[in-house]
């Protein structure tokens, strides 16, 4: 890839680099066109929660795909975390005594498990160089058996708490609005911008870049590369217990099958936002406009009434579209470019 | 003299699976001073240098530096004892710019975060010092793999080491780019660097060079400073003996293959431009393509294979045909060995016989019979060393592996076998061995084209050697004029011009 010198040649590849936002811009008037109810603060309201979960799973899962792995455990991991908390809220019972722990302790609690199901996957995957689509595949199933054994396949009703339990405001985290706009997109904008500093600016998030880029070249570097890889993967999986617990505390309940296929959406997202499958090349703010660009399409279509059988298909194919561009994006750009500014440079030599 | 030693290796030995690498080395580096590592390609060269980098372990024997004894596990610790290594397969992030690639793994921070202005202008100061200003914020990937050489170079100047080892830092270098590492080397070495260099260029090691050490199978043949040291010293020691006698050309007027204008256009930046190659290939002649990395050599034999587009005609017994797939290749009787056969070749999971017989199976079933008698036939006709062919092919040594590969190839019956580095990997025993193979191959009447990066190969081996540089034939040459001086300067490129102009322009 060349850098043209030329303005209409920036402006051009800028075109290229950003036709994510242009999707998003051009899905944003089509529907806003279309649906007069589109553009309500009620719809948006709805459409920003939705987005703010995917935004959040795939926040975890562009550092897990910048350095050349993918983190399908995520959705499991979700339902798991929110199980842990539904089940400490109702109540643990050790020894004959019940214990409500605090509301902090739950969520710490929540968050802990989802740490430690992304540090398995990071360990097996860093330590034993199994390969990330078969661990986290096989965690998917043991993080959603757990949430099923732990509550024995029911729902934990009433995450509300009690005032004599002293473990109330539990919703709050996922229904409640500051400056009005919901708290769960204010949790999912700060994580994000907290990511893409550490992707960018942080010796960790270019050892990141780095394993994905050349991983035989970030070993000679002495860059710790099982450590790179076990940061992300738990770092995922801590993102993954966030959307968990929002989600509980959205419904006020724990259902054991709550993520079920998210890990698709957050993957999507992802690859939606420029980063590539095989690493290395991606950001977070890609990722986060991918996810809008997945929201903003399922929720324009229902907004359009267009049949939830048409949503499915229509979604799988944009997600095709943009990846097959992706791939053709450095040949034909390369090829493009070349034939755009090769004529200058040889007759300034 | 001994306050002289600033880094000693004792009876290092290292073994891989089917070839001991390195037997008992006694290697030891001058302070201050340019030490020269020669070899053929697998003495052993390479492996002594990834084991003082901390790559790789010994299997025994002890490194002392300093005097003192010291265990490297890792790159790392390798760079904490200030060894620093520039990899014959350069170690450069291409997704990421200069600055980033420099300082990967060891990022300048202030409060936690990367200082980028530091960086940058560190980067920048590196870069001027090695004659070749670059901007800090270059992507990697759009530089040519001179100039990522370099930034490699740069990365240790930027970090400071008291060892810099440099493994064929050159050949991938144009003459200005060399002459600018050159110039950098020396004033590296009165700076107070002592620098290990490794290379198979004759004329610029003693050029370089202040101390000498030839490997060959893995043990050293010869040490000495720079005062006792010829062109034959090196020569002789290298090569164990008087060089094999090439056969005469054996080749006859009609060309059997014809291949007029070939090209090949980058499709993406790290490809290789062949331009307009025109030559002829005879039955029963061995030609040689000498080129130095990046020279096309590679991507030519890919392209006659099938495995890469080109433009051009190519004809066989005067029909164009179209090698547009490998399968089209295979129909027209054309063989490829590939250069990596651990990467492209083998199939470590299966037997040899298995191994062999990959690719020359036709119809719905499997004549077991046929397959055995076939396989057990070449096995004996190439000499591959096994007392059982179902043993799997991972038992073998590297040139018995190599052998079963081309016994794959001669299963197909071919006209045409291509052989990209036939004797890459393989002990001297076996490449004689190979090398009588592929004459006796020739003198049936098959045509041999084959590439090589070693000089002494393309003497050995071919009867008449095309000579590539950047993509283009420099000269052509027969037996008494295929000489080491005419084969140097036909690859060596005169001018700097960039691999890529579309990339390098804008620099």
């Amino acid at each position: 890839m060349t850098t043209p010198t030329t303005l209409s040649g920036r402006a051009l590849l800028l075109l290229l680099k950003l036709r994510a936002v242009l999707m998003l811009l051009i899905l944003l008037a089509i529907f806003s066109a279309l649906s007069p109810t589109f553009f309500t603060a009620n719809n948006l309201s709805i459409l920003a929660k939705h987005v703010s979960i995917s935004a959040l799973l795939a926040t975890g899962m562009t550092l897990v795909v910048l350095t050349g792995g993918i983190d399908l455990s995520v959705g499991s991991i979700a339902g798991l975390s929110g199980i842990v908390a539904g089940l400490l809220i109702n109540g643990l019972t050790l020894g004959g005594s019940t214990h409500y722990p605090p509301i902090p302790v739950v969520i710490l609690a929540a968050l802990l498990t989802g740490a430690l199901a992304g540090a398995a996957n990071g360990l097996l995957i860093a330590r034993f160089s199994v390969a990330p689509f078969i661990t986290t595949l096989g965690m998917l199933y043991i993080a959603r058996g757990t949430a099923l054994l732990l509550s024995n396949g029911h729902t934990f009703p009433n995450l509300a708490g009690s005032q004599a339990h002293h473990n109330t405001g539990f919703p709050a985290l996922g229904q409640s609005f500051l400056l009005g706009i919901p708290t769960p997109v204010w949790i999912a904008l700060i994580i994000a911008a907290i990511a893409a500093l550490v992707a960018a600016r942080t010796p960790f998030g270019r050892h990141i870049y780095a394993v994905g880029g050349n991983e035989r070249a970030a070993r000679l570097a002495g860059i710790h590369i099982a450590r790179v890889k076990l940061l992300t993967y738990i770092l995922s999986g801590l993102c993954a217990a966030l959307v968990g617990l929002i989600i509980a505390s959205q419904l006020e309940s724990a259902h054991p099958a709550t993520g079920e296929s998210f890990e698709l959406n957050a993957i999507a997202a992802v690859v939606l936002g420029g980063t590539s499958l095989m690493g290395g090349r991606g950001s977070i703010g890609g990722s986060l406009i991918g996810a809008l660009v997945i929201g903003v399409l399922a929720d324009g279509l229902v907004m359009l009434g267009v049949s939830e059988f048409w949503q499915i298909v229509i979604k799988g194919v944009v997600i095709v579209l943009a990846v097959t561009v992706d791939q053709l994006q450095s040949r034909v750009q390369f090829r493009f470019l070349n034939a755009l500014f090769r004529p200058k440079q040889e007759a300034a030599q | 003299m001994t306050d002289d030693i600033i880094l000693e290796a004792r009876s290092i030995f290292k073994q891989y699976p089917g070839v001991t690498a390195l037997d008992k080395i006694h290697f030891r580096v001058h302070r201050n001073a340019v030490n020269v590592l020669i070899g053929e390609n697998g003495a052993g060269k390479s492996t002594l240098m990834r084991i003082l980098a901390g790559v790789e372990s010994p299997d025994a024997g002890e490194l002392l530096i300093e005097g003192r004894p010291i265990t490297l596990r890792s790159p790392r610790e390798a760079t904490a004892h200030g060894i620093a290594i520039v990899h014959q397969e350069l170690s450069i992030f291409p997704n990421l710019d200069l600055s980033e690639n420099i300082f990967a793994g060891r990022e300048l921070t202030h409060h936690a975060l990367i200082d980028r202005p530091t960086e940058d202008s560190r980067t920048t100061s590196a870069l001027d010092r090695l004659g070749k200003p670059m901007a800090a914020t270059t992507q990697a990937s759009t530089l040519s793999l001179g100039r990522r050489q370099l930034v490699e170079l740069a990365r240790i100047l930027a970090h400071g080491a008291k060892l810099l080892i440099l493994d064929e830092p050159t050949s991938a270098l144009s003459l200005t780019e060399a002459d600018t590492l050159f110039r950098v080397l020396s004033e590296l070495k009165s700076s107070g660097l002592t620098i290990i260099y490794i290379s198979h260029r004759l004329h610029e090691l003693l050029h370089l060079g202040d101390h000498f050490t030839v490997l060959r199978n893995g043990r050293i043949v010869g040490e000495a400073p720079r005062t006792n040291v010829t062109r034959t010293w090196i020569v002789e020691r290298m090569s164990g003996g008087p060089q094999t006698e090439a056969l005469a050309p054996t080749s006859t007027p009609t060309p059997l293959l014809t291949v007029t204008n070939l090209t090949i256009t980058p499709q993406d930046d790290n490809e290789i431009t062949l331009t307009n190659l025109t030559f002829n290939l005879y039955k029963g002649e061995i030609l040689g393509i000498y080129g130095l990395l990046g020279s096309g050599r590679t991507e030519l034999l890919e392209a006659l294979a099938g495995a890469r587009r080109f433009t051009g005609t190519i004809t066989l017994n005067n029909h164009p045909i179209h090698l547009t797939s490998t399968t089209a290749a295979v129909k027209h009787g054309i063989a490829l060995v590939p250069e990596d056969r651990q990467r492209d070749g083998l199939i470590p999971e299966l037997s040899i016989r298995e191994n062999i017989a990959l690719g020359s199976m036709q119809g719905f079933f499997i004549n077991r019979t046929d397959q055995h008698q076939r396989t057990q036939q070449l096995a004996r006709d190439l000499n591959i060393a096994a007392p059982n062919l179902d043993r799997p092919i991972t038992t073998l040594s590297g040139g018995n592996q190599q052998k079963a590969l081309l016994a794959r190839c001669l299963m197909r019956n071919p006209t045409i076998l291509l052989l990209d580095e036939p004797t890459r990997g393989v002990d001297a025993g076996a490449k004689l061995e190979i090398y009588n193979i592929l004459r006796t191959l020739a003198a049936k009447g098959l045509a041999i084209l084959f590439t090589s990066s070693e000089i002494e190969e393309t003497q050995a081996l071919a009867t008449r050697a095309l000579v590539l540089c950047q993509g283009r034939i420099a000269t052509t040459l027969t037996p008494p004029h295929i000489t080491d001086e005419a084969l140097f300067t036909a690859a060596s490129p005169n001018i700097s011009p960039p691999s890529s102009p579309s990339s390098e322009a804008v620099l």
